[in-house]
C-alpha cells in the first residue's frame, strides 16, 4: 500500500520523522491522559520541571548508562547481521555472574578487589549467555532471534531459582533476594552526586565500540558479513568466528549493563530487578539504526521518558508504567516513517 | 493418580489462555508476519474483558470486548509493518510497550475490584467420565470454546480456500498475486485475527483463570505463546499439545507442594523453554524448512544470499 502523500520531498527529509515524533507523540499521549481526567498541559509541565531538577537528572544518567550498554549489545551483533533479542537475559546473566563472584569473595577480599573481579565476571557471564545462541546459530542453524528470546526466560528462571534456594539471604524478610553487596564493593559515586561510576564504564564502552566498528579491520569485516555472508565467505572471511565474536561482544556489553544495575543500583538480586532494560535497549538500537553514537542519543531519550513516568506517578497520580505509551508512540512514528521501506514484504 | 488428574486439570486451566494466543500467532506467522506484540494484545484483551465485565456484569460481553481490544492493537502492528515497512520484531516489541502503557493507564481503576466472572460449568454426563471428565469437562465456557477453535483452525488452514490463500501469503506471495488476490489484504486479516484470538486469551486469563486484573498480569505468557508456535512448527494441533505442556509445568509444582513435596518452582518454569530450545536443536534444519518462507526473511537480517 502506498500513500502518495508520503512520497512528497518534504516528507522524505530524514529529519522529518523526528519532527513528527516530537509533535505527534505528546499529542497522542496527551489525548489518552486527558481521557483519564488528567490535564495534559500541566502534566507535561510537571514532567519537564522534574527533568530539570538535578536529583532527577542524575537518575536519568544512571538509567542512561544501563540502556546505552543494552543498546550497544544489540548494535554490535546487528552490524554482522545478527538479531540479538536476548539483551534482557544477558543482563540478568551478567548480574548473576557479578553476584556470584560477590557472594563468593566479599567476606575475604577488600571491596575494591571484589568490584574488580565482578566486572569481568559479569561480562563473561553475559558473553557466555549470548555465545550459546551464537553457537546454536553457527552449529545447528537455530535462528538467533528465537534462541536469544527463549534464553531470556531461562536466565530469569535461573536467577529466581538461585535466589529462592541456594543464594537466598537467610536474614532477609519479605521477597526473597540474595545477600546485599557490601558498601565497599559497590560502584563508587561520582563527586557529590547520586550518579555511580557505571556511567564512566558505559561511555568507555561506547568509545571502544565506536572505534572497533568504524576504525578496525574487524569492524569492517563484520559489516561485510552483515551485508552479504555468502560474498564474505567467498572473499575468504571466516564467517563463523566473526559471527561468534560479534555475539560475544554484544553479550559482554549486556553483561556489563547487568553489573551496572547490580553494583550501582540494586546491590542484590531480586525478582523483577531488570524489568525490560534489554527490550528497551533493543528498541534504542533500532531507533538509532545500530550506529553507536546515535544509540547513545536514543538511550538518553528513552531514559528521560522513563524517568518522566516516575514524576507522572507523583504529580498526576497516574501509574508510572503509563509513560510506556509515550515511549511507544515515539518509537512507532520513528519505525514507521523510515522514508524508504527496504522490507521484502509482499 | 489424583496427582495426575490435578496436574492435567491444571494444564488445561493454565494452558488455555496461552493456547488462544498461540493459535492467533500461528495464523499471523503462517501469513508471514511475526507479532511479538501478541503479549500486548493479550494484556489489552485481559483488561478490556475485565473492565467490560465489571461495568455490564456479563463476562461474554467482556470476552467480546477483549477480542476487539486485542484485534485493535494488532491492527497497529499490521499498519506499521505492512504499510509502513517497519521491522517486524522491533515493532512487535513497541506494540507490546504500547499495550503495557495503555493497560497501566486505564487499568488502575480496576485493580483489586472483584466482579462476577465466568463460572466453571460441568458438562452433564461428559464430566462424569473417570479421569477425562474432571480434566476436560469441568471448565469455563472459553476453555470449551478453545476445544472448538483449534480443530476449526486446522480445517481452515489445510482444508479451505482461505487457508490456502493464507499459507500462500506466507510462502509465495507472488503466486497469490498471480491469481488476482492481494497478499497484503490476507496478511492484514491474518494479523488482526491473530490479535483477536490473543485478546480472547487475555479475557480467559482475567475473567476465567485469575479472576482479577493487575498491571502486567500476562507476565510473559504472550512470549511463551510465540515460542510455542515455533515449537509446534506452525501447526495448530501441535500448538494444543505445547500449550498444555506449558500449563502442566505451571501446575506441577503447586500440586506437588499440596502433597508435601517441595520443588524449586523455577526449575519447572524453565522446563518448557528448555524443551523448546532442545526441540529446535534436534529438529534444527527440518523445522527451519517448515517455517513459512517469508518468515525466514524476517528472522534472517542477512538474507539468504538473495
Amino acid at each position: 500500500m502506498k500513500w502518495p502523500v508520503m512520497q512528497s520531498p518534504v516528507l522524505q527529509w530524514p529529519g522529518m520523522k523526528w519532527l513528527v515524533a516530537v509533535v505527534a507523540a505528546p499529542v497522542i499521549f496527551g489525548a489518552f491522559v486527558a481521557a483519564r481526567g488528567v490535564e495534559p498541559l500541566s502534566m507535561y509541565r510537571d514532567m519537564l520541571t522534574s527533568l530539570v531538577d538535578p536529583a532527577q537528572a542524575e537518575t536519568v544518567l544512571v538509567r542512561f548508562a544501563v540502556l546505552l550498554l543494552a543498546g550497544l549489545a544489540v548494535a554490535v551483533p546487528a552490524r554482522a547481521g545478527l538479531l540479538n533479542v536476548g539483551g534482557e537475559g544477558q543482563i540478568v546473566a551478567g548480574a548473576v555472574g557479578a553476584a556470584g563472584i560477590g557472594l563468593l569473595t566479599d567476606r575475604h577480599l577488600p571491596g575494591g578487589a571484589v568490584l574488580a573481579l565482578m566486572v569481568p565476571a559479569a561480562m563473561l557471564a553475559g558473553a557466555a549467555w549470548a555465545g550459546l545462541a551464537a553457537l546454536l546459530r553457527i552449529g545447528v542453524q537455530v535462528n538467533e532471534a528465537i534462541s536469544t528470546l527463549l534464553l531470556n526466560f531461562l536466565a530469569v528462571d535461573l536467577m529466581l531459582g538461585l535466589i529462592y534456594a541456594p543464594w537466598k539471604d537467610a536474614s532477609g524478610f519479605g521477597q526473597p533476594s540474595s545477600r546485599p553487596l557490601p558498601g565497599t564493593a559497590r560502584l563508587p559515586l561520582l563527586a557529590n552526586t547520586t550518579v555511580n561510576a557505571g556511567i564512566v564504564l558505559a561511555l568507555a564502552a561506547l568509545a571502544a565500540v565506536w572505534w572497533a566498528l568504524n576504525r578496525t579491520a574487524w569492524g569492517f569485516r563484520l559489516r561485510v558479513v552483515g551485508g552479504n555472508p555468502e560474498a564474505a565467505r567467498r572473499a575468504g572471511l571466516r564467517v563463523g568466528p566473526l559471527l561468534l565474536g560479534a555475539m560475544l561482544a554484544g553479550g559482554a556489553l549486556a553483561g556489563l549493563a547487568g553489573l551496572l544495575h547490580f553494583a550501582g543500583t540494586e546491590f542484590k538480586l531480586r525478582p523483577g530487578m531488570t524489568t525490560g532494560f534489554g527490550y528497551v535497549g533493543f528498541l534504542a538500537s533500532w531507533l538509532a539504526l545500530h550506529r553507536p553514537l546515535r544509540v547513545a542519543a536514543a538511550a538518553l531519550l528513552l531514559a528521560a521518558i522513563a524517568m518522566a513516568g516516575d514524576s507522572l506517578q507523583i504529580d498526576a497520580g497516574l501509574p508510572a508504567a503509563s509513560v510506556n505509551v509515550l515511549m511507544a508512540v515515539v518509537l512507532l512514528v520513528a519505525l514507521g516513517t523510515r522514508w524508504k521501506a527496504k522490507e521484502t514484504a509482499a | 493418580m489424583s496427582l495426575v488428574i490435578d496436574v492435567a486439570t491444571g494444564a488445561v486451566r493454565g494452558g488455555t489462555s496461552i493456547l488462544f494466543v498461540a493459535l492467533g500467532e500461528t495464523i499471523a506467522e503462517r501469513a508471514g508476519v511475526v507479532n511479538l506484540g501478541a503479549e500486548g494484545s493479550m494484556l489489552t484483551g485481559a483488561l478490556a474483558a475485565y473492565a467490560v465485565t465489571a461495568e455490564t456484569g456479563d463476562p461474554l460481553l467482556g470476552a467480546a470486548a477483549g477480542a476487539a481490544a486485542g484485534a485493535l492493537l494488532a491492527l497497529v502492528h499490521a499498519v506499521l509493518v505492512l504499510s509502513r515497512g517497519a521491522n517486524q520484531l522491533a515493532n512487535g516489541l513497541v506494540v507490546l510497550f504500547l499495550g503495557l502503557g495503555l493497560t497501566s493507564l486505564f487499568g488502575a481503576a480496576y485493580v483489586g475490584r472483584s466482579i462476577t466472572t465466568f463460572e466453571p460449568y460441568a458438562v452433564p454426563l461428559l464430566s462424569d467420565i473417570p479421569v477425562l471428565g474432571p480434566v476436560l469437562f469441568d471448565h469455563d465456557p472459553l476453555t470449551y470454546a478453545s476445544y472448538l477453535v483449534a480443530p476449526a483452525m486446522w480445517w481452515l488452514l489445510y482444508r479451505s480456500r482461505w487457508g490456502l490463500a493464507l499459507r500462500a501469503a506466507g510462502e509465495r506471495p507472488e503466486v497469490l498475486r498471480t491469481y488476482g488476490r492481494s497478499p497484503l489484504l490476507v496478511r492484514y486479516l491474518a494479523v488482526v485475527a491473530g490479535g483477536l484470538l490473543a485478546g480472547i486469551g487475555g479475557a480467559q486469563l482475567s475473567t476465567a483463570y485469575a479472576n482479577a486484573w493487575f498491571e502486567n498480569m500476562t507476565a510473559g505468557r504472550g512470549f511463551i505463546a510465540v515460542s510455542l508456535v515455533i515449537f509446534a512448527a506452525w501447526h495448530p494441533l501441535r500448538a494444543v499439545a505445547g500449550a498444555y505442556l506449558f500449563g502442566a509445568a505451571l501446575a506441577l509444582s503447586p500440586a506437588l507442594q499440596a502433597r508435601g513435596i517441595g520443588l524449586n518452582q523455577f526449575v519447572l518454569d524453565a522446563l518448557p523453554y528448555l524443551v523448546t530450545l532442545i526441540a529446535l536443536v534436534v529438529l534444527g534444519r527440518r523445522r527451519g524448512n517448515t517455517a513459512p518462507e517469508s518468515l525466514a526473511k524476517v528472522f534472517d537480517m542477512t538474507g539468504r544470499s538473495t
